[in-house]
């Protein structure tokens, strides 16, 4: 009812020193509950990022390989034919590449780092030249200039080799210094490569500490791979929330076409090793996974991040329930004269309980729009001065080496929302006690 | 004339404590459409008790209160609220009105609850109401704005906008100047006789008693009708 709201908000005006006190409190909880729900919001965004460039596609159909039942090799033979029936039963697909996986020393003159390998066809992943930046060689040489050395046009080419600005840092390698990359093979030989270092890539986040990109060449040559056996293929889709559903359409489409598909476990392809060589079959099996499948070692970060956030919120709140109960409960007792006039020319119970909360929700609805308002603007803010956090544990947990907020208006629509029907929850008990209220006794109160 | 309100023997007590204080004692008293009446009687001899009973805010101990053809007794929160609602106007000793509602919203605010006018129907009624009352150049403002005497005027023209069976005024004169209150009661008067209103208020002083139409005493909870 209209008289109602108008009645609340006046009031709501009229208590101005209560209302701005309160809405303050609700305000700054609000913009602090948007500020870390956009922090949390720019992690998931850098591991989707970090994860689809080096981990995985946003679908991934990899699989084993055994010639022998102990073997284990992640590969896919006759990789041609199944480039066909994905790219030709895969909706929604964006675009398709092959790396091909490994896992070796990195060695310098001066260090030794273990890195996976990325092998790449150059002219199918041009769009990893945009996502790469180039970094300053101060990033990974002590008094090194502020200048980016090398190039990412020649990311993928045979005979060179991308490095992330952490490896450097440990190799004390510089662009056009020569590294060596020693491999076991399947059968125990231990195989190796000279490369040139042909640029530096800027971090991104804890994945780049075990990625290196090179040309799929020179993995195959180090592998000894023939031209029809991959590593992996990695699915881009125009939509990354189907990649769930995308997966289980391919498996039904990959096990009519009569390939073994391996039961779904989400989990990526190293820790399946063990697994895969204590089971008692030969030749080619398909392993279908997602891209949160392929980093599910990392979704503790998000989840801890998530239950900080939500842990100091629900206190937050609570302290401010508390102080919404009280305000409203002295304003009910101030009030009672007036709700008992109400009550007397006709008001029912239950239309002033609807007061008393209307007055809850409207400060809740204008304390947490300012509060949204306040926190996006800090958070956009934040993420345009792309503040490093410099320290390697900070990096490690945002996932990058800056600091990125995405402010999502579904989750600040949710807070708000959840936060204005929290005050209104908070005024329910002053609310039933001015609904309580008899007319009688509320006439008798003296001016 | 039909009796828009009939007491029968009603009595109450309040609760002191362990004890009890009886504040009505066998009331019996019937109020007919148009009366014009007073209760008199010294102060804590039961006058605002018998009113609340009246004004369905309570409810007898014992004996019946039957309002527009209701035994108040019997009925439930949600009933007396209605019956307050469609039957009575309310004139309070110290106004109560709603201090955040401009003079227009307060008087209009029984109706909107009533829900039963369109706008332009409401409207009219409210404003007609308010210059009735004297206070028409004062629509828009708010109740601290307002002398004792308007404040008044606004509570008879918010009692009234409903067309109610019976409107009860409880010391309606005790806040105001004589001058003033004299005025009120001539108002309500008027009211009384140009639209047949049934006023029913309670009061102690002697000015006020001469200008009822019928006059009901009371001393130490009972009645003593003159
Ligand atoms: N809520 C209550 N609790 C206890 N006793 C009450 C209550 N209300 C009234 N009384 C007592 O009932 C008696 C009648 O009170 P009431 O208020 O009806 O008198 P009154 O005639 O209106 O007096 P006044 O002229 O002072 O307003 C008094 O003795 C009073 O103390
Ligand atoms: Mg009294």
């Amino acid at each position: 009812m209209r008289i109602l709201a108008l009645i609340a908000f006046r009031n709501l005006v009229q208590a101005r020193t209560r209302t701005t006190l309160l809405g303050t409190a609700i305000a700054l909880v609000m913009a602090m509950l948007v500020l870390l729900l956009s922090l949390a919001g720019g992690i998931e965004d850098n591991l989707v990022f970090s994860a689809t460039m080096l981990s995985s596609g946003h679908v991934t159909v990899a699989g084993f390989h055994k010639s022998k039942p102990t073997d284990a090799a992640p590969l896919v033979t006759e990789a041609a034919a199944l480039r066909k029936v994905l790219e030709a039963n895969t909706p929604g697909l964006d675009y398709l590449v092959e790396r091909q996986r490994g896992w070796a020393k990195v060695i310098s003159p001066q260090g030794t780092v273990q890195s996976g390998l990325s092998g790449i066809d150059p002219v199918a992943e041009w769009r990893l030249r945009d996502s790469l930046h180039l970094a300053a060689e101060s990033d990974y040489v002590d008094g090194g200039s502020d200048e980016v050395r090398g190039t990412l046009e020649t990311l993928g080419q045979p005979g060179g080799l991308m490095l992330f600005a952490n490896q450097a840092k440990k190799l004390h390698a510089r662009v056009g210094d020569t590294i060596t990359i020693q491999t076991e093979t399947q059968g125990g030989q231990t195989n190796t490569i000279d490369l040139q270092v042909t640029a530096v890539a800027r971090d991104v986040g804890l994945l780049s500490t075990f990625a290196t990109f090179m040309s799929d060449q020179d993995v195959r040559t180090l592998y000894q791979l023939n031209e029809d056996t991959t590593g992996a293929f990695w699915l881009y889709l125009k939509d990354i929330d189907r990649s769930e559903e995308t997966m289980n359409h391919l498996r039904t489409v990959l096990e009519k076409e009569g390939y073994v598909v391996m039961d779904h476990v989400p989990a990526p392809f190293f820790f399946k090793f063990d697994t895969v060589s204590g089971e008692d079959w030969v030749g080619q099996r398909i392993d279908l996974t997602t891209w949160e499948d392929e980093v599910s070692f990392l979704t503790w970060i998000l989840t801890a991040f998530d239950t900080l956030t939500w842990m100091m919120s629900v206190i937050l709140l609570a302290i401010i329930a508390v102080g919404i109960m009280n305000a409203l409960y002295n304003a009910v007792r101030e009030r009672t004269r007036e709700l008992g006039t109400l009550r007397a020319i006709g008001m029912t119970r239950r239309q002033v309980l609807a007061l008393v909360l209307l007055e809850a929700l409207l400060l809740g609805l204008m304390a947490t729009g300012v509060g949204a308002v306040i926190g996006s603007g800090v958070a956009l803010t934040l993420d345009a001065m792309a503040i490093d956090p410099g320290l390697d544990a900070l990096r490690i947990i945002l996932l990058a080496d800056q600091l990125h907020l995405v402010v999502r208006p579904l989750a600040v629509g949710s807070a708000i929302v959840l936060l204005t029907l929290l005050t209104g929850v908070a005024a329910l008990w002053p609310a039933f006690r001015a609904a309580r209220l008899k007319p009688v006794t509320a006439m008798q109160h003296a001016e | 004339m039909p009796a828009i309100v009939e007491v029968r023997g009603a009595v109450k007590d309040y609760p002191l404590g362990k004890l009890k204080v009886r504040a009505l004692e066998d009331v019996s008293l019937s109020i007919e459409k148009g009366e014009f009446t007073v209760i008199a009687g010294p102060s804590g001899s039961g006058k605002t008790t018998l009113l609340n009973l009246i004004g369905c805010v309570d409810v007898p101990t014992a004996g019946e209160v039957i309002v527009d053809g209701q035994a108040t007794s019997r009925l439930s929160d949600r009933q007396l609220t209605k019956l307050r609602l469609h039957s009575i106007g309310f004139i309070f000793q110290s106004f109560n009105l709603v201090n955040v509602l401009d003079v227009y919203q307060n008087v209009e605010l029984p109706l909107l609850l009533q829900g039963k006018l369109g706008a332009a129907e409401r409207h009219q009624r409210v404003k007609a109401l308010i210059e009735r009352v004297g206070i028409g150049e004062h629509l828009h403002h708010r109740p601290n704005e307002l002398s004792g005497g308007q404040r008044q005027r606004v509570a008879i023209a918010r009692a009234l906008v409903t067309r109610p069976a019976l409107v009860l005024a409880d010391e309606p004169t005790a806040n105001l100047d004589s001058v003033t209150g004299a005025s009120i009661l001539d108002l309500m008067r008027e009211l009384n006789e140009a639209e047949q209103t049934t006023f029913l208020f309670s009061t102690h002083d002697h000015a006020v008693m001469q200008r009822a139409r019928r006059i009901v005493r009371m001393l130490d909870g009972k009645l003593a009708e003159s």
